[in-house]
């Protein structure tokens, strides 16, 4: 499900089936990563956009955890970990982030929820069926990692 | 040579005749064209996208077509890439299953949990199908999955249409 008044209300009806949220997590900035960080952003919602497809019924997308690349690092984290108590306390077992910045990685240990990174793939000069056949193989592997979170437990 | 003799009224009656007679089919043809082209669009394509795959490599074992179209919303065009499971039944029809799940919308795929062969399972709540897209009883799915409207070119490339309820599911 996306963050979107058809599919909240259908969340409401259903709640008890909808245990995962995602999170993309997003940089910003005008200095010179600026161009990497576009990079994600134009990457990192195809990718969760096609993991919501497949995944509709148990999953809710929300709108992207945005921050400027140059807050303090105990701001991005406390915000980000507020958002998934939030999230915990609604039901939702399992809050996955998907990011390509790799500020995250190494924050993973101190985050309450499941940390996807992927590196990130510039599709500036990609036509459009290689495109989508790369989304989708990053996507397949994801769907790996999600089935076997939801395995677990 | 004929020695006929044209008058000045008969040749500019003859030209005149001419002349107008063009200028009156160069206005009616494209308003005809404009009152039958409806007609003539709706046999060459309708509602059918063609998917890229030709007939000659389905089996009785159901394969993943993707196919693609664009999409108009408010201002903005995008491609969308719809998923099909394509088979032929015994009597050699195309079946076209869509993969979207009866029950919360997740996308199934055909022997996606190795415990089930033969059936098409959908991972977020377990949901089984069997091959003609009938529901298994017991599992969270309430009805069968939908089928699309097939229809194979002269060419021999699968063309699929709109979504329908399941017609084979018993």
């Amino acid at each position: 499900m996306i963050w979107n008044t058809k599919d909240i209300l259908l969340y409401f009806q259903e709640k008890k089936y909808i245990d995962t949220a995602v999170i993309p997590l997003l940089p910003l900035s005008f200095g010179e990563d600026a161009k990497q960080e576009a990079d994600q952003a134009e990457f990192i919602p195809l990718v969760t956009a096609l993991l919501e497809k497949q995944f509709k019924g148990r999953m809710m997308l929300l709108p992207p955890y945005t921050y400027f690349s140059t807050e303090s690092d105990d701001q991005k984290k406390n915000r980000l970990n507020e958002w998934t108590v939030n999230l915990k306390s609604q039901g939702f077992t399992h809050v996955f982030l998907v990011t390509s910045d790799s500020f995250w990685r190494l924050a993973e240990d101190e985050m309450a929820s499941e940390l996807i990174w992927l590196p990130s793939i510039p599709m500036e000069h990609m036509d459009g069926k290689y495109k989508q056949k790369m989304i989708e193989d990053q996507v397949s592997q994801l769907l790996k990692i999600v089935v076997g979170k939801w395995q677990k437990n | 040579m004929s020695n006929q003799r044209v008058s000045r009224r008969q040749f500019l009656n003859y030209t005149l005749t001419g002349v107008g007679g063009f200028m009156a089919a160069g206005m009616l043809m494209p308003m005809v064209r404009f009152a039958i082209d409806p007609v003539l669009t709706a046999e060459a394509g309708g509602d059918f996208i063609s998917t890229g795959t030709s007939i000659d490599e389905l089996s009785d074992v159901p394969t993943r077509v993707d196919f693609s179209y664009e999409q108009v919303d408010a201002w903005y065009t995008s491609e969308v890439t719809n998923t099909a499971w394509v088979y032929l039944d015994e009597s050699q029809n195309v079946i076209a299953l869509n993969p979207t799940c009866k029950h919360l919308g997740c996308t199934v795929s055909w022997e996606g949990r190795e415990s089930d062969p033969n059936r098409f399972f959908c991972p977020c709540h377990n949901g089984l199908y069997e091959k003609s897209g009938k529901n298994v009883p017991g599992t969270p799915p309430t009805a069968p999955l939908d089928m699309y409207e097939t229809r194979v070119s002269d060419d021999g490339i699968l063309q699929l249409g709109q979504v329908v309820p399941n017609t084979i599911a018993k």
